[in-house]
């Protein structure tokens, strides 16, 4: 008995040495954060900075992903890059290119460049690269981006060195975009030896290890796996006179509380990812920076799903738009977004260009007014399900009851704050009594079954790869691998006719006059969002902090960081 | 002799078992190592599953597998195009250095203080010891990891968070080495008050035999049984390294591959990962016999 006695004071005592400890960790590291400034790093040579997790690849043409890209930008340079205007500014390029009339051929000069070995660049280098992209052997995610390009009898690329430091670029059909392109990572040259002395099956073994080959501002020295990266600089850079620090030096994790803690510590002056709980606290920190991206956080309907079975294509399409009405982005951004989201009512981002020298979204483009959504939106969804059918019956907590029951499953993976804005829209639709359920899978699942309509609706989001609207527009043709909607590709009677959209699509990539092209785009994009399949939520914008005693670091709209031209002092 | 191969055959029997079953699991979840959030040309997608083999029927995969398996092939991750062998290696060397520090010091420090809390039974150090090990196999190792970081990196600055040189062991070891060693002591404590009160102590003091003699020779080497028991799988798992602590300390081991390559659909690297945890286990298990038998020679194994 006096046994038992005691344990049980024991467990009693230790179950409250657990609580003190508990509480007293989250305290200290709330007020921790907020009361001082971080500790500055006072290594003036090196720039510590933690992106993400250890890269797939290194090789420009092999990258898929922002974090790799940044890393290629670091370390190879085309023929074009963006100044801290993120203005397209030539690198290798001596000018802009001289376009033909047609808008189809590109003639560029190049200047006399090397790479980190000494030898020269020349333009051969670019055609050996992008074709290399195209090649189905080296399995580039991002081949994509050279179909703008004409392609020869041999199914290469139509580009030719006209000299050692001339290139003439021939296009399938005339692109706005196409300078940016020639500044984005896949379009950068690799070393044809490197590459080839590296043989194997696998086309990204030259870039595995430190010490390959590049033309850009850093060269990589050191890699230790999932620990980090340490690149220095490259002394045949072509602009290497302005590069000030001589190190990079990348944390290679994915852990939020790790890079956060590391940054505070003074361990790390660039992280590119903050720890959600703590946005509230840094926000209006000095050390805080917020950019907007090219990018829409929406969510998605498969217009094949089952919940639209006996409707009619404008009847499902009513039913999509009281759905959107009904959720309050404002409140998605101000609660789990926090970094000032811009709420979306379009499709295509505020930002973007139209591709005739304007900026594509104005107050035109807007699909429903944002004022009226959420709360003020609840009597118009109300008339939009009545008219497909749905009865109400107000209950007492203010909320609508109706009948016949919908029930709406939202498909979303794990982390990154996407359960979050679920619940966010659960509640909003539970004003209409519609019971929006939450079904969490994890990234590779989750891409799958969106990808074969396997879902009702989804979240999805898109950043665009280069500034014109047919990035964004394009992933509806029913061609694209990226059409989660399902529209054109399913047999229901439900979805909309949708050979329109794809001849609309079509007629763009061919059209030659660039303000009816915008047209065009504007007309897809009405096309689109009609349907309501596609339920922008918010525009992305793109967090990082960053020491005081560090300056001249920028980023695109793409989220890529430049880092070479930053400075760092000690104070 | 006949136990030793037998035991070896029931090894490789259970190395193959678990190779099957994690085979055909991870093929039947849906998804595949080539999915992007943006995705890839049909035609490029083609070319790489053929180029990889995924093309062919599960059983035919799973029978190539094996035979490049067999020939030391471990082939390469179908996320990085890295070979897989010297990744595993590297990775493993970083894990298993972290992991048998954190082992040796679980193991010696739990034996001490089990024997500590049970020879001072009801005392204030048996209480303290009690009250601790309690705390620290309650106690998650992601909340331990996260506050040694916050404590001895943000707010003391007495280690770095990460830094590009080789990481600090301290902190890790710590958080590895908390919830066996505390398990090790409660363990040990236990067992050894039960040795306490057999007839062959009594009759060893009743003897005059020195106190030191009965608790070193008599009582503690017959009390670590079950400890022996605990410690095998405990080393296995420990030296393959521990997802969070990997990821809190910025450390490249094992343990956050295991984790990557499942959530990336890495079907190589979670093969190759998971029959080398397989033999590790079977390894430590044998081990663990082997010392058996060494403790206490009345052990028979049929």
């Amino acid at each position: 008995m006096k046994k038992r006695l005691v344990s049980l004071l024991l467990v009693a005592s230790m179950a409250f040495g657990l609580c003190a400890c508990g509480s007293r960790s989250s305290n200290g590291g709330k007020s921790s954060s907020s009361a001082k400034a971080t500790k500055v790093n006072t290594e003036t040579d090196t720039l510590f900075v933690n992106l993400a997790s250890e890269p797939a690849y290194l090789d420009p043409a092999l990258n898929s992903s922002v974090d790799g890209g940044c890393l290629a930008v670091n370390s190879f340079v085309g023929l074009y890059t963006y100044d801290k205007n993120k203005k397209l500014v030539p690198a290798i390029a001596t000018g802009m290119p001289k376009v033909s009339k047609d808008q189809l051929t590109y003639k560029i000069k190049l200047n006399k460049t090397k790479w980190s070995n000494g030898e020269p660049l020349t333009a051969n280098d670019f055609v050996y690269s992008w074709n290399r992209v195209i090649n189905k052997d080296t399995g580039a995610d991002y081949a994509y981006l050279f179909d703008v390009i004409a392609k020869k009898a041999d199914g290469t690329l139509d580009v030719t060195a006209d000299n050692d430091y001339e290139l003439t670029i021939k296009l399938a059909s005339p692109c706005p975009y196409f300078n940016d392109l020639l500044a984005f990572p896949t379009y950068l040259p690799v070393y044809q030896k490197g590459v080839e002395a590296a043989g194997g099956t696998e086309p990204g073994k030259w870039a595995q290890n430190p010490g390959f080959v590049c033309n850009g501002a850093y060269k990589l020295e050191k890699w230790k796996h999932n620990e980090s990266m340490e690149y220095v600089k490259n002394d045949n850079f072509y602009d290497a006179k302005n590069v000030k620090v001589s190190k990079l030096s990348f944390m290679l994790s994915a852990d939020p509380t790790a890079s956060y803690t590391a940054y505070n510590s003074g361990n790390v002056d660039f992280i590119d990812d903050v720890p959600t709980a703590e946005i509230k606290t840094v926000k209006n920190s000095k050390e805080f920076h917020c950019v907007d991206q090219l990018g829409t956080y929406y969510a998605c309907f498969n217009v094949g799903a089952d919940l639209f079975k006996d409707m009619s294509p404008a009847k499902a399409a009513k039913f999509r738009k009281a759905i959107s009405i009904l959720i309050d982005r404002q409140y998605i951004v101000d609660s789990v977004g926090q970094t000032g989201q811009k709420p979306a009512d379009s499709f295509v981002p505020y930002g973007m260009s139209d591709g005739n020298g304007k900026t594509f979204k104005t107050s035109k483009d807007s699909y429903y007014d944002l004022d009226k959504t959420g709360q003020q939106g609840v009597e118009k969804a109300k008339k939009l399900l009545e008219e497909c059918g749905y009865k109400f019956t107000k209950k007492s907590d203010g909320n609508y009851k109706v009948s016949p029951a919908i029930s709406l499953p939202y498909l979303v993976n794990e982390g990154g704050g996407h359960k979050q804005i679920a619940e966010c829209m659960q509640q909003d639709l539970a004003r209409l009594g519609i019971e929006m359920t939450i079904k969490s899978e994890d990234w590779n699942v989750f891409l799958q079954d969106r990808k074969d309509g396997k879902f009702t609706f989804a979240r999805e989001g898109w950043i665009a790869d280069f500034n014109d609207p047919i990035n964004m527009l394009e992933l509806f043709s029913s061609k694209s691998g990226n059409n989660d909607a399902q529209l054109g590709k399913t047999d229901a009677k439900s979805a909309p006719d949708w050979k329109e959209y794809d001849e609309l699509i079509e007629k763009v990539l061919r059209e030659k006059d660039f303000a009816k092209r915008a047209k065009l785009l504007h007309k897809a994009e009405k096309m689109l969002m009609d349907t309501n399949a596609v339920i922008p939520l918010y525009f992305y914008n793109d967090v990082y902090m960053q020491k005081t005693n560090v300056s001249g670091i920028y980023s695109t709209v793409f989220g890529m960081k430049y880092f070479m031209y930053a400075t760092k002092s000690a104070k | 002799m006949i136990y030793t191969l037998k035991r070896v055959l029931l090894a490789i029997v259970s190395i193959v078992i678990v190779s099957t079953i994690t085979f055909f699991a991870m093929e039947m979840v849906p998804g595949g190592p080539f999915n992007k959030e943006k995705a890839t040309d049909p035609a490029t997608l083609k070319k790489l599953e053929a180029k990889y083999g995924l093309d062919q029927p599960i059983p035919v995969q799973y029978a190539n597998y094996m035979v490049k398996f067999c020939q030391g092939d471990l082939g390469v991750s179908l996320k990085t195009g890295r070979e897989i062998a010297p990744d595993l290696a590297s990775k493993f060397k970083v894990s298993a250095t972290l992991g048998s520090i954190a082992a040796v010091i679980a193991i010696i420090a739990g034996i001490i203080l089990g024997s500590i809390a049970a020879l001072n039974r009801n005392k204030l150090p048996d209480r303290l010891i009690v009250f601790f090990t309690t705390l620290g196999t309650a106690m998650p190792s992601f909340v331990l990891a996260t506050l040694l970081l916050w404590f001895f990196c943000q707010e003391l600055n007495l280690v770095p968070a990460w830094s590009k040189d080789s990481p600090n062991y301290v902190l890790p070891v710590i958080a590895l080495c908390v919830y066996p060693m505390a398990y090790i002591t409660r363990l040990t404590k236990t067992s050894m008050l039960d040795v306490l009160g057999q007839d062959y102590i009594r009759t060893a003091k009743a003897k005059g035999v020195r106190k030191n003699k009965i608790i070193y020779v008599h009582a503690l080497k017959n009390a670590l049984i079950p400890v022996i028991t605990y410690v095998g799988p405990m080393v296995a798992y420990i030296l393959t390294g521990s997802m969070v602590v990997e990821n809190i300390f910025t450390i490249g081991g094992l343990g956050s591959s295991f984790v990557s390559a499942i959530v990336n659909q890495d079907y190589t690297m979670i093969m190759a990962l998971t029959i080398f945890l397989a033999v590790l286990m079977v390894v430590a298990n044998m081990i663990t016999d082997i010392i058996y038998k060494l403790v206490d020679p009345r052990i028979e194994f049929n």
